[in-house]
């Protein structure tokens, strides 16, 4: 089904919404409000913003660690808010402070995070199990990047889940890095995508700078889950704008991305390319446009103010938190 | 009463909380023939979705319990061998042993990590580890290891209520040992001691196999010596108040546990102790434990691994008294 002027409209104001919040974050490292370190997403909303648009409160998501979720947490519907507050490392995080920049929010289906990269995988296998169990018709949607892909985990997990025909749509962000090492001398095969004939599933590569265009292969992928056909395999081509996270060096290896290749991609911005296709099909008004720029501005303020505002947690909940009665 | 044997015990433990509770289930590899015997029966009585055999894919059996746990379901994971624990190291000590906490509460992971420990069958460096001093030295994990067949039922009905990640680890030495379990449902509580024999002169805190071995030893000198045999059943949470109370009583202490002996189980206890209660010793506690070395196979295992005589040889040094007969 085409999507409706209104929900582009939404994709648009979620793509513009997870750019501020991401800026948020990274002016608070320079600003000292930041308390951990950073993996900005900006140049990638169109994947996290695609692919988890129009999803179901309990479908199940693990969102990637660029820009630290924050397309994939607005779209779920989760709460800026408290991802902000919890990159300041305040109480009113979404893991109350504790974790520093991880998000949870098990009402939207994101049941967690980690840090060890390739952790996706196994876990989210599991919710697969558990969504199959359940047997109501839920996905699961994990992200990795193409970083991940080279983890061992992968092949465990994508394996089983096809022997099993869980329904999980398995979503790579490629940017071509994973930290300072080119995906060319990491990947022994052009596509990720080709991951997909080993496991049996089928598979799909888009323009990851199209959230259009990611928002259907991801679906594509979801509705096969829900129709118990098995899990698919979904590659969206895309680029991070800035170095892999604040203060790290901008690198291919030990040498500076080359410049002529970052350009090429800023050209391809995911929110200017849908800015102007909203604009020439006639979708929206430059100034309803310029109103979801301004709402989206104001969020991120309140939310930075909120943040600041609220207090740091007790030390004392620390012991508490370890184990569940 | 029965009279049955520890490997039954656990089936019966693990049929009673499926036929309680649909949310619980069992994955593994092959687990639907039971490697020791443990897992068997259980596809016939609740069929194949509810005892998953898996791949051979040690990251992806435990994501599958990390992941449904998350998402409201009750698995019991097995891993075979307690030394296969190491290969998905990532998902037990890093995932599962953290996400309550890191997650400031908001999920919660209640699930069971099955897994055989111990040497004396002669399997090698890489098949007879047992693996409790990495469990206990983890926040966020429970460690069960009973000794008797009555211990294994109930601890394991308690694994499966508990809800957080409990490691649990049968001894593949006990698994046909016969003893009483009652007819009726029971419960055997974490992190309660008990006093396996009592006993005034040294107090021997011992795990698992090494529970038989002291209970052996302490019949075999009973005339020269009163050795009291205390077993805490589980690690963490760890009942340092009943060992305490025991060398308070005593004045003398050994621990013996199969773990390698640097940095093990028995240093550990012994440190606590002597924390506490340092005015209490009359002598300097011993440890037994397996030497700091990899478990050989074939003949020479014994000359590694904790023997019946050394524990013996520990009673003598703190007793100070020559017992061999
Ligand atoms: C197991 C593990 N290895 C290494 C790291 C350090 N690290 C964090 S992000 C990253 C790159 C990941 O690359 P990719 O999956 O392509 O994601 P991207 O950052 O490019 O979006 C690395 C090496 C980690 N966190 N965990
Ligand atoms: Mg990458």
């Amino acid at each position: 089904m085409p999507l409706s002027n209104e929900q582009l409209k939404t994709l648009y104001a979620n793509m513009v919404r997870a750019r501020r919040f991401d800026e948020k974050i990274v002016q608070g490292i320079a600003d000292g409000k930041t308390v951990s370190f950073f993996h900005s997403g900006l140049g990638e909303e169109a994947v996290g913003v695609g692919g988890c648009a129009f999803l179901r409160p309990d479908d199940f998501v693990w969102y990637h660690h660029r820009g630290h979720g924050i397309g994939h947490i607005i779209a779920k519907g989760g709460s800026p808010r408290e991802f902000v507050a919890e990159h300041f490392g305040k109480a009113t995080g979404a893991c109350n402070g504790v974790a520093g920049f991880h998000f949870v929010d098990p009402e939207h289906g994101m049941l967690g995070f980690s840090g060890t990269i390739g952790s996706a995988f196994p876990v989210t296998l599991g919710w697969g199990v558990a969504a199959k169990m359940n047997n109501r018709g839920q996905a699961v949607v994990c992200f990795f990047g193409d970083g991940a892909s080279n983890r061992g985990t992968l092949h465990e997990a994508m394996n089983m889940a096809s022997v099993m025909k869980l329904p999980i749509a398995w979503v790579c962000e490629n940017n071509l890095y994973a930290q300072f090492m080119p995906l060319r001398d990491a990947f022994a095969s052009e596509d990720i995508a080709n991951l997909a004939i080993p496991y049996g599933m089928p598979s799909q590569t888009v323009d990851g700078q199209d959230v259009v265009a990611v928002h259907e292969a991801v679906q594509w992928a979801v509705e096969r889950a829900r129709a118990g056909e098995g899990p698919s395999l979904v590659e969206c081509k895309t680029y991070r704008f800035r170095a892999h996270s604040e203060g790290a060096p901008d690198v291919a290896h030990f040498e500076l991305r080359p410049p002529e290749e970052v350009e090429e991609w800023k050209r391809r911005d995911p929110i200017l390319l849908f800015r102007e296709r909203l604009l020439g099909e006639e979708v929206a008004t430059a100034s309803e446009l310029d109103g979801i720029d301004a709402e989206a501005a104001a969020e991120a303020d309140e939310a930075e103010r909120f943040a600041m505002e609220s207090p740091p947690p007790d030390a004392s909940i620390l012991s508490e938190l370890l184990y569940a009665r | 009463m029965r009279d049955i044997p520890y490997r039954i015990a656990m089936q019966e433990a693990l049929a009673e909380e499926m036929a309680r509770d649909e949310k619980v289930f069992v994955v593994g590899e092959d687990v639907q023939a039971g490697t020791f015997g443990v897992t068997s029966t259980l596809v016939q009585r609740f069929g194949p979705a509810r005892v998953i055999d898996t791949p051979l894919s040690e990251t992806a059996v435990a994501g599958t319990a990390l992941g449904a746990a998350m998402a409201g379901y009750r698995p019991v994971a097995d891993f075979m061998f307690a030394d296969f624990i190491y290969i998905a190291g990532n998902e037990v000590l890093v995932n599962a042993a953290k996400w309550r906490f890191a997650h400031g509460g908001k999920v919660s992971l209640p699930l069971v990590f099955l897994a055989a420990m111990g040497g004396g069958a002669r399997n090698g460096p890489e098949h007879s580890m047992s693996p409790e001093s990495l469990i206990m030295h983890t926040p966020g994990l429970k460690l069960a290891v009973p000794s008797t067949p009555y211990d294994a039922k109930g601890l394991l009905k308690s694994a499966i209520r508990d809800n957080n990640p409990v490691v649990f680890f049968y001894h593949k030495r006990l698994l046909g040992l016969r003893g009483d379990v009652p007819e009726e449902e029971y419960t055997v509580p974490f992190g309660v001691a008990d006093v396996k024999r009592e006993g005034t002169d040294v107090t021997v805190v011992a795990t698992a196999l090494q529970v038989q071995h002291a209970l052996r030893v302490a019949d075999e000198v009973k005339d020269r010596v009163s050795v009291e045999v205390i077993d805490p059943r589980t690690l963490e949470p760890l009942d340092i108040d009943s060992i305490v109370r025991s060398v308070e009583k005593t004045g003398r202490l050994v621990v013996a546990d199969e773990d390698t002996e640097r940095c093990g189980v028995g240093a550990e206890i012994i440190t606590q102790v002597i924390e506490r209660a340092f005015d209490s010793l009359d002598a300097p506690p011993k440890r037994v434990c397996a030497a700091n070395l990899p478990i050989p196979g074939g003949f020479i295992e014994a000359s590694v691994l904790p023997q019946p005589a050394s524990i013996l040889a520990a009673i003598e040094a703190v007793t100070g008294r020559t017992l061999k007969a």
